[in-house]
């Protein structure tokens, strides 16, 4: 299992960083069968992940440091993202979200992008008190985040 | 008049439709500058959009909300919003968001100019 993985320390610049690691992985020749939406799915919830960060995150001061790894199973993509803000309330978030969804939403569906284009989510506080989003998403898939389109 | 901002381009077509070149991506960073740039457009009589999306790899849920909010504001004028030359990461989004519901798309900006006649 190789994978690909960078430690990220400015947020003004991480965005692009996130793509050109995708690029990377893409482009390594490792996984030559995997499905290409999947690899496009992953890549927009690292960063509506990431984005969630730049935009939302408490570092609280200290220099902010967010480390991006992914890496395949077969033919499932893993990303782990870990970094040292302060953490945020994800499932308070998604129910949140989910609940406040209208009709031709402007906004509030990162996260709940974040979460379909993925089959496993999780979200923990390690011993080190850093926070680690690790999620998994399948090739071969058509995930579909529910927009409602009319009143 | 061509007009260029930071990250778009727009190139009327006729009195209502002007084509919007996205570039390489519509996100948190560049979408208000988006809907600022489309808000210009609809107060100088513009109703009909192209997105050309040819040149996008990176479309995320802020982006689409832009996109949102301007179909919010042509729809009661008649307007439309429709997407061109869509991108394979763009897709993806239209395909998770079932977005073409709403959208209609084109092969080619060429086509969706026709259409718009």
């Amino acid at each position: 299992m190789e994978s690909v993985k960078q430690r990220f320390t400015d947020l003004n610049t991480i965005i692009d960083g996130v793509h050109s690691l995708f690029d990377q992985f893409q482009m390594s020749g490792l996984h030559p069968s995997l499905d290409e939406d999947a690899v496009l799915q992953a890549k927009l919830a690292v960063h509506e992940w990431t984005a969630n960060l730049v935009q939302h995150a408490d570092f609280e001061g200290r220099i902010p440091w967010v480390v991006v790894d992914i890496w395949t199973e077969g033919d499932r993509i893993e990303c782990v993202i870990e970094d040292n803000s302060n953490g945020f309330d994800l499932e308070r978030g998604l129910v949140e979200r989910a609940n406040g969804l209208s009709s031709i939403p402007e906004r509030g569906m990162g996260l709940l992008m974040l979460k379909a284009c993925t089959s496993r989510l999780e979200y923990t506080k390690t011993e080190d008190r850093t926070y680690r989003l690790e999620f998994t998403v399948n090739g071969g898939q058509d995930p579909c985040l529910d927009i409602p389109f009319s009143s | 008049m061509q007009v260029t901002t930071m990250s778009f381009t727009v190139e009327p077509c006729n009195q209502e439709t002007v084509i919007v070149r996205i570039g390489k991506a519509l996100d948190f960073r560049n979408a208000a500058e988006f809907k600022s740039t489309c808000q210009t457009q609809v107060r100088s009589g513009a109703r009909n959009f192209i997105l050309d999306f040819s040149e996008t790899g990176i479309l995320d849920s802020t982006g689409l909300g832009s996109i949102f909010s301007l179909y919010r504001q042509v729809s009661p004028l008649e307007g439309q919003v429709v997407f061109a030359a869509v991108s394979r990461p763009v897709q993806v989004v239209v395909q998770l968001t079932r977005t073409y519901k709403v959208f209609r798309q084109f092969p080619s900006v060429e086509a969706a100019e026709e259409a718009l006649q």
